[in-house]
């Protein structure tokens, strides 16, 4: 079934779109990675997904709703964003990092309650940083902080999860580190998963639904490997004959 | 652990607070015996100069110190938080220039229209002063809240609350430039801040209005707790980020009105105290920085008040100047800390 879905969507800013026509969704369990150059459109659909710009035209279901009639605290429990910013108070604790996720959840002065200490214990387990609940956000590591966002996404505890950029400013193994969790999120806490990356090897290995966005180019979504097949992947990547043929081998590896 | 230091500070606040309140009691510009003051509070109906001196003077000053650190150290801490500044302050908001605007108007027109100094209105010439720098803070207040009920961005709402502080003070020295002499002194005797403005008359009226907005900051605890993720993650998580910033600006500017009225603009209190409270606690949670941010504005407001009215000083010394003496340095130790 599908979780968003949208319907000849344009995006951008004062009127003028980015990118038009938009039709695409995405169902429980997928995984879908978002590809495209900086500057593209990639950070203006996710704005648009998370109501915080209104779409040009067109329209935007979530869970059978249009997008714009949903409120805030609504929305909040529908779509959770992991974003390249991050906290930077000195006293922040990544518990509480991850309690904030409970935000929608709570009442008026934000007491936790059992099934959100719940939430938020079983978030940390999942992503695999209990022993780090007590300590400083800002002493972490920036894999390390990428993880206590992703745990504040999964205890706000919504069908949809969107990810900017999650493997900037990560190491290798980090990074393979993060899309195995990802995929983890899809298949096993069955998630809609959406995100933003420019580490091509690898997500086209994870992944198994790619959206392209490129500029004067028009929006193409489908399986990974018919996008790669048909030459699309390099064409809105630009890649030459021999990137070509390094992916290639890199990805039979 | 966590607890015990959450327990410990708590309280050595308030016994620190309680020593400072007996010791402004008890020491002040014109030197009394302890045994005397004892007495008088004993027996308060006796009608004496020390009585005077204790009821109307010392104890007026002291429940206004009481009441306006937390109320500025409060809305420092607001202001830090909806800014996520470490510097951000009331004065940010332009609220404090505003009330100076307003005071400048009053003066210079008494100058203009009577062609006497305000001073000499004796009584009136205090309430006219604090109402109008209660008036300009408010109008700035609402300038500043059209604005944020369009804009988004908290660095443009910075950058506009600064502007609209130099403004106010730009017209408000010129007014000066055209005052009469004897004005420009009570202009800047009002500059130099006072915890004995309010008195006891206007007392009752003061408290209430501090308390009402001491009060409401308990309901702004978890959306600012939420705001330290981030403007982008709050508003994921459902916090109306336009409407949460005016109610962060309706009661930080409310409660700096309200001081800046009574007492004149008094810098430092809002900056340095949620930093000592941040550092003291080692926390960010709202519910517990709000109120011992309170507590440690209060003691900081005792502290400077027995400063400013040490035996030898008169009675003149400006609140100001103790509270920079004090603050500053605060200010860079967080600086040095925080870019360790």
């Amino acid at each position: 079934m599908d979780i968003l879905k949208t319907t000849s969507l344009s995006i951008g800013y004062n009127n003028s779109a980015i990118v038009s026509d938009i039709n695409v969704s995405l169902g429980e369990g997928d995984i879908v990675a978002l590809i495209g150059p900086n500057g593209a459109g990639k950070s203006t659909l996710f704005k648009t997904f998370s109501a915080h710009i209104k779409p040009i035209a067109g329209r935007i279901e979530l869970s059978g709703k249009d997008l714009l009639t949903y409120s805030p605290k609504e929305l909040a429990k529908q779509l959770g964003i992991v974003l390249t910013e991050r906290p930077d108070d000195m006293f922040l604790k990544v518990f509480d990092v991850v309690a904030s996720g409970r935000y929608p959840y709570t009442g008026m002065f934000g007491a936790l309650d059992e099934k959100d200490g719940q939430a938020i214990q079983s978030s940390l387990e999942l992503v695999g940083i209990s022993r780090l609940k007590d300590r400083f956000f800002n002493t972490l590591s920036d894999g390390e902080k990428q993880k206590v966002m992703i745990a504040k996404a999964i205890a706000q505890n919504t069908p949809v999860v969107m990810l900017d950029e999650p493997t900037a400013f990560l190491d290798y193994p980090s990074k393979i580190e993060l899309f195995s969790l990802l995929e983890r999120l899809a298949k096993e806490q069955k998630k809609a998963v959406l995100f933003s990356s420019h580490d091509l090897e690898l997500l086209l290995r994870f992944t198994d639904c790619l959206w392209m966005i490129a500029k004067d180019m028009p929006f193409v979504s489908g399986k990974s490997s018919d996008l790669l097949k048909n030459g699309a992947v390099q064409q809105y990547f630009r890649l030459n004959d021999r990137d070509n043929q390094r992916l290639s081998e890199a990805l039979a590896q | 652990m966590k607890s015990r230091r959450i327990t410990i500070g708590i309280t050595g606040t308030i016994i620190f607070g309680a020593i400072l309140f007996a010791l402004n009691l008890f020491v002040g510009s014109v030197m009394v015996p302890a045994e005397d003051i004892l007495k008088v509070l004993l027996h308060p109906a006796e009608d004496t100069t020390l009585s005077v001196i204790i009821f109307n003077y010392r104890i007026p000053q002291i429940l206004t110190a009481v009441l306006a650190g937390p109320a500025l150290a409060v809305a420092g801490l607001l202001m830090q938080t909806l800014f996520r500044n470490p510097l951000a302050d009331p004065s940010m908001l332009g609220i404090s220039s505003g009330a100076g605007l307003g005071v400048g108007i009053v003066i210079l027109l008494t100058g203009a229209v009577s062609d006497t100094a305000v001073s000499a209105f004796g009584w009136w010439s205090t309430v006219g002063v604090s109402l109008a720098a209660f008036t300009g803070a408010v109008l700035v207040l609402f300038v500043m809240l059209a604005f944020s009920s369009r804009i988004k961005n908290m660095t443009t709402l910075i950058i506009i609350g600064l502007m609209i502080a130099y403004l106010a003070s730009s017209v408000t020295d010129i007014l000066k430039f055209f005052s009469l002499k004897e004005d420009i002194h009570a202009f800047v005797i009002w500059g130099m801040g006072s915890f004995s403005g309010v008195g006891a008359s206007k007392m009752p009226f003061f408290a209430l209005s501090v308390v009402l907005g001491l009060a409401a900051t308990v309901f702004l605890s978890k959306n600012l707790n939420i705001l330290l993720l981030g403007e982008m993650y709050a508003e994921n998580l459902g916090v109306n980020i336009k409407r949460n910033s005016i109610a962060v600006i309706l009661v930080s500017g409310y409660l700096t009105a309200i001081v800046t009225a009574y007492c004149g603009p008094i810098a430092f209190i809002g900056l340095a105290m949620p930093h000592i409270a941040r550092f003291l606690f080692k926390t960010s949670d709202h519910r517990l920085l709000i109120p011992t941010t309170m507590l440690i504005g209060m003691d900081m407001a005792l502290f400077c008040n027995l400063i400013a009215r040490m035996p030898g000083f008169d009675g003149n010394l400006p609140v100001n100047a103790i509270t920079a003496l004090i603050g500053a340095p605060v200010v860079i130790a967080v600086i040095m800390k925080s870019k360790k």
